[in-house]
């Protein structure tokens, strides 16, 4: 049995609480896809953890919409706020579905990983070690994009997830990264950050 | 594995890859649709909704009739919940999209949640004379020159996700979606 964490009120912006869930949800979608194919099962145990978050998040939703709505015109108006949030759930339990497919050991047939890594980008997770150039540097600079291929759609520091991290954000030494792209320019980064690899290329 | 089976895997995936990239193009339209409370849009994921429908019908079939071993049943399972999957993620698509279609105004509060600046939705169909045929989308520096972000492709009855190697083909619409003034760059661009 999952243990479900006890669900409190909190004044957060619906705005804030609903662009968390449509991020994390796009997010898990990637990951679990990435767990599948590849069978891999840690990012498959990410996905369902982050799913716990976005039932906490869902529920945080619906409590400070319940709070904001006062009459009918107010109802009406935030409906679509609703309707977005229950989807955005259901992505997310799209995605879970997918990492059961890994953590319940059916897996897929590895032919189809063969020929997907072959259409497919693929997805990477690798830790900045203190030695890697890349500590201290912001995101945007490293232009990764043009340079190797390779975008950072997500870090995972101090227990929280930043998805879709800005240009300015800094690399920690101890961030998680999730990377996307090319496989070459993926072997590159990951040599970046366990500091096996002193410069960038390009 | 023999030369008929490799074959028939790649069939498999190709369908499978389908599924995927219209479930996520859907996620990708719903939205829009929602920020720029377009009608057109909402129908069009709508529409792409029972395309999905046949679409995921044709890849069950083609799983189930791949005439796998009993070994194999538990690798053929994990491909038929993948596409179960992108089918739930259409449905979740079609109800952002629902929310258009029944009139709900768009509350402020959802267009700072998809934090995108987007203006207008375009669609523009490409000709003969234009210089973006046969181009990789990728070359075609739309973004750059016209600040408008090739959505979907449209070509003939499917919609395609671009990806940064899709070709422009003659005919495929563009779906795309920017600033107002970048709408006449892109005509030009598309149809000189």
């Amino acid at each position: 049995m999952p243990s479900f964490e006890k669900i409190e009120y909190k004044p957060i912006p619906v705005r804030e609480l609903l662009r968390e869930m449509k991020n994390l949800s796009e997010l898990m979608i990637d990951l679990a896809y990435s767990a599948a194919l590849f069978n891999d099962r840690e990012l498959a145990e990410d996905v369902l953890e982050l799913e716990r978050r976005m039932d906490t998040l869902a529920y945080q939703l619906e409590m400070v919409t319940m709070v904001a709505v006062r009459d009918a015109e107010d109802a009406e108006a935030l409906v679509g706020v609703s309707k977005v949030a229950a989807a955005a759930d259901k992505i997310s339990d799209a995605a879970a579905d997918i990492a059961a497919i890994v953590t319940q050991n059916i897996g897929v047939h590895p032919i189809v990983s063969e020929i997907f890594e072959r259409v497919e980008e693929r997805l990477i997770k690798v830790k900045v070690q203190e030695n890697s150039i890349l500590v201290g540097k912001e995101i945007g600079a490293l232009e990764l994009v043009p340079r190797m291929g390779v975008d950072i759609i997500a870090i995972y520091r101090e227990k929280d997830w930043i998805i879709n991290p800005k240009g300015k954000e800094k690399i920690c030494a101890g961030d998680i990264l999730i990377a996307r792209g090319a496989s070459e320019g993926l072997k590159e980064l990951k040599e970046l950050c366990e500091g096996k690899r002193d410069e960038l290329e390009g | 594995m023999s030369k008929r089976s490799q074959k028939k895997f790649e069939e498999i995936v190709k369908r499978f890859v389908e599924l995927k990239d219209t479930s996520e193009l859907m996620i990708d339209l719903a939205y829009s649709a929602l920020l720029l409370n377009s009608r057109e849009l909402a129908e069009e994921v709508q529409r792409l909704e029972e395309y999905m429908d046949k679409l995921h019908t044709e890849f069950e079939l083609q799983v189930l009739s791949s005439g796998f071993k009993k070994e194999e049943a538990k690798s053929f399972l994990g491909l038929i919940r993948l596409g179960v999957v992108t089918e739930k993620i259409a449905d979740a698509a079609a109800q952002i999209a629902e929310v258009v279609l029944r009139g709900v105004e768009p509350h402020m509060v959802l267009k700072l949640a998809i934090e995108e600046a987007d203006e207008t939705i375009t669609y523009v169909q490409v000709t003969e004379k234009s210089s973006l045929v046969n181009k990789p989308l990728k070359d075609t520096k739309i973004p750059e020159e016209t600040g408008m972000w090739v959505l979907a492709i449209k070509r003939g009855e499917k919609c395609i996700r671009p990806k940064p190697d899709t070709k422009i083909q003659v005919g495929d619409v563009l779906i795309a979606s920017g600033y107002a003034e970048g709408e006449e760059d892109l005509k030009k661009l598309a149809a000189p």
